[in-house]
């Protein structure tokens, strides 16, 4: 299964993506430099937008990105049900273009946060979280922009439509503020949108693919967006 | 033609093919004073409507929004019905007139820059100067509309300055009427002659209506002659102007501002200690290749919801310069 990997001017973990991404079978991992545009997308069966600076963060994290002529194609692919994957920069990218609500503001810190951190994962099936429901996974994150935020009515849809597939905890696997990294609210650390096939998550799943790298937590994250690309 | 209007110079007409329209009819009266001197001279209407086109056009094609839409019979014009803004703006660059009276200096000297000076609308309070606080408070008109007037007086008056120029006319000072119309854009309404504003030739020898005021001449003859003169210059020489907007966007109140606190905590550092809260933006500064117009407004407001701020957490200002 095709699966194009934006890479946006100051995108910088395509590579890290697309090397993770091959130890999975079925994956045909291709990059797509975002100029391509709308051609770049036509084979794709699933897209990840990578980590990085896109447009040297300039405006806000995620903004020039999002009014970029491929994006329509991302959009294009989504309403189509196929799964898109949004990480860190990514989906920042994915909420400034509005195919995922809320906003990712300055860290509470103010601070550029770079560290191992523990997530929960719900006990709700998603398209993404097949065979990890309800435990507990260790992924690295690295921004200064991963403050989620969103309206009231707004979070209220999330958690009653059970949209909150990762928040952030400790080690006993408790999610409390002491646990939150960047102000997030609800310890929010990546949403699905209404259809379930869109994910954007702040943790870097792709640095922790192999157990050489400290976890390969996140590879069955990746390995559940590779299945659902063959459906 | 119901007759909406029946003003001191001209009559305001219901187009009767068009709601949206009026006809503007230039009357051969002039007025000053308030109206307490009163006279007609024929061909005054004429003169005054041809001009009023012909700057209107001139203003068009620099890319001014105005109520005109094209000449109808000799003394009038078919324009765009609007709901006039009860204030008068007057753009000066020389001091004449009521602005000599009221602070007691000699006509003729040049002030710095262009002054932008709003008066109320209303004859029997001898359209009274106001401030921008009272016309606010009086809700005669809201503060963006204000910065929007002066912006597009101050367009004018650059153009205005810069066509004449070309023939040695002066532009002294004039006064402006606008207008809201059916699509509620403001546009500048009212008429563009000698009635309206002062005109000096390069011997400070007035070329507009003070000819009345002052009784020194033929009013018609003089209104004629500026008006040829004015035929001669060149509009397409006469450069652009670009117009600067800021766009302030902060995060909405209630949402925390990481940056803003951590620059608190460094001033207090420093010891000022009385800073309760900072707060951290962004200003845009955009530079326009056109005057400002209602139309470039709404584009600016998608501008701002689909790029410059984000929605969901920051809020944004418009601020004209
Ligand atoms: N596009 C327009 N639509 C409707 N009314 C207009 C338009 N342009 C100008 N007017 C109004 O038409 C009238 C023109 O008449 P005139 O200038 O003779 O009035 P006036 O005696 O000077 O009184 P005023 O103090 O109201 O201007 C003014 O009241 C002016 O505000
Ligand atoms: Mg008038």
């Amino acid at each position: 299964m095709v699966i194009a990997v934006l890479r946006f001017p100051g995108t910088n973990n395509e590579n890290d993506i697309l090397r993770a991404l091959s130890l999975i079978d079925g994956a045909n991992p291709i990059l797509v430099p975002s100029r391509k545009g709308l051609a770049g997308l036509k084979d794709a069966d699933g897209i990840v937008i990578p980590g990085g600076f896109s447009y040297g963060d300039y405006l806000r994290a995620g903004a020039v990105a999002s009014v970029e002529s491929i994006t329509e194609g991302v959009r294009d692919l989504a309403e189509d049900g196929k799964p898109v994957i949004g990480i860190c920069n990514g989906f920042q990218i994915l909420s400034e273009m509005g195919l995922l609500p809320g906003a990712l503001l300055s860290n509470e810190s103010a601070r550029f946060v770079c560290k191992w951190i523990y997530l929960r994962v719900s006990d709700n099936a998603t398209m993404f979280t097949e065979r990890m429901e309800g435990s507990l996974i260790r992924l690295p994150i690295a921004h200064a922009e991963g403050n989620y935020y969103c309206s009231d009515d707004e979070f209220d849809s999330l958690k009653d439509e059970f949209r909150i597939p990762f928040r952030y905890c400790n080690e006993a696997g408790e999610v409390d503020d002491s646990a939150n990294p960047n102000g997030s609210i609800d310890n929010i650390a990546g949403i699905i949108n209404q259809k379930g096939n869109v994910l954007g998550l702040m943790p870097h799943p792709e640095r922790a693919s192999r157990a050489v790298l400290g976890s390969s937590d996140g590879l069955v994250i990746l390995e559940n967006f590779v299945r659902a690309t063959k459906c | 033609m119901d007759l909406i209007h029946e003003g001191k110079a001209k009559r305001v007409l219901q187009d009767p093919d068009s709601p949206e329209r009026v006809i503007i009819e230039f009357t051969d009266t002039v007025t000053a004073g308030d109206g307490d001197k009163k006279e007609d001279f024929t061909g005054k209407g004429t003169i005054a409507c041809e001009m009023s086109k012909y700057l209107f056009k001139y203003l068009e094609g620099k890319g001014i929004d105005t109520h005109f839409v094209k000449k109808a019979e000799e003394n009038q014009l078919l324009c765009k019905k609007a709901e006039i803004i009860p204030i008068e703006v007057v753009c000066r660059n020389i001091a004449a007139g009521s602005f000599c009276r009221r602070y007691g200096i000699e006509k003729g000297i040049e002030l710095t820059q262009p002054l932008i000076e709003f008066f109320v609308k209303d004859d029997k309070l001898h359209d009274p100067l106001i401030t921008t606080g009272a016309i606010i408070r009086l809700g005669l008109a809201e503060r963006e509309d204000l910065d929007f007037m002066r912006s597009v007086a101050l367009s004018v008056n650059y153009y205005l300055e810069e066509l004449f120029k070309q023939r040695n006319l002066i532009l002294v000072d004039f006064k402006l009427e606008f207008g809201r119309t059916e699509k509620g854009h403001i546009v500048l309404a009212d008429e563009i002659s000698p009635d309206i504003m002062r005109i000096w030739d390069s011997k400070a020898t007035s070329l507009d209506k003070d000819i009345f005021r002052e009784d020194k001449g033929d009013l018609v003859a003089t209104y004629t002659q500026v008006f040829e003169e004015m035929k001669k210059a060149k509009p397409d020489e006469v450069e652009p102007r670009t117009e600067s907007i800021q766009v302030v966007v902060e995060t909405k109140s209630g949402i925390k501002n990481p940056p803003g606190e951590v620059a608190k905590k460094a001033l207090s550092r420093l010891g000022f200690a009385d800073v309760e809260e900072v707060r951290m933006g962004k200003v845009f500064k955009i530079v326009l290749r056109k005057p400002i117009t209602s139309e470039i407004l709404a584009q600016l407001s998608i501008m701002n919801v689909k790029l410059l701020s984000n929605p969901i957490s920051e809020k944004h200002k418009v601020r004209l310069e």
